[in-house]
């Protein structure tokens, strides 16, 4: 009887898979704040990530009643360069793995 | 270009610029919404702040040079699409501060009903509520003229 080897064969789709939990994904998310205006906040996400006025308008509605909103999730640096751009506008924005993928 | 002149009532816009003066240099080394990046790398969030930091001040700065001798000769101050989006911002940044200073005790369904509730809040208060209000309503009529010149820039 031998003892079982450990097989190290990565096939191309699961070191991809490793990869993507290396780099991962992040989440933007915009917390409340009860300063800035609604209007301001749409302003903004409309400037910052292109949302037309409905999708703007409904992420902010969702950070104002929930406290929070996800309003971009991909790879670690553009997510870094989205926060910059919101602390430009004073939006409080922070950065959270995303965990779901 | 497009370009709104926004008349102001001297009398009470005046005796409030004292105010944002004081929160705009009390701004000076601190950010208006502090940056909540735990795990970023200690040398790049410094970068960061840096960064925002100095856009923070020359926009504070830009929106304090509305208020100049001409301004009180005929009450008026311009907003056009070349300072449009630095106003918005420095209007936003002094809001922040006059909200975690001067109005730090009221709790927001004061701030945000207004009317009788601040009436009764004592003078420094209540000049810092008309502050806060005067700020937001430049940042309304920007929003309302200048949205398109923002997006679009």
């Amino acid at each position: 009887m031998t003892a079982p080897t450990a097989r190290t064969d990565v096939t191309p789709a699961t070191r991809e898979e490793t990869e993507l939990v290396l780099a991962g994904l992040w989440r933007v998310v915009v917390l409340n704040d009860p300063v800035n205006l609604m209007s301001y906040v749409v302003l903004v996400f409309r400037k910052v990530f292109g949302f037309d006025e409905p999708t703007a308008r409904r992420h902010m509605l969702e950070v104002h009643e929930r406290g929070r909103s996800t309003v971009w999730t991909g790879v670690r640096e553009k997510a870094e360069a989205y926060v910059f751009s919101l602390q430009q506008w004073h939006l409080t924005a922070v950065l959270e793995p995303d965990e779901t993928h | 270009m497009k370009r709104i002149e926004v008349k102001l009532s001297l009398p009470v816009v005046a005796p409030l610029l004292d105010l944002i003066k004081q929160a705009v240099d009390d701004l000076g080394g601190r950010l208006a919404a502090p940056q909540q990046l735990q795990d970023l790398d200690e040398e790049l969030r410094a970068a960061w702040k840096h960064e925002l930091l100095s856009e923070q001040n020359d926009e504070c700065r830009r929106f304090l040079a509305l208020f100049d001798r001409e301004f009180f000769a005929s009450g008026t101050v311009a907003f056009d699409e070349a300072n449009a989006e630095s106003m918005l911002r420095a209007c936003a940044a002094i809001r922040l501060r006059l909200r975690a200073r001067e109005l730090a005790d009221l709790p927001d369904q004061v701030i945000e009903s207004g009317g009788s509730a601040v009436a009764q809040l004592g003078e420094p208060a209540q000049k810092a509520f008309m502050c806060y209000v005067f700020l937001a309503t430049l940042q309304e009529l920007i929003i309302q003229h200048l949205d398109s010149a923002i997006l679009d820039g």
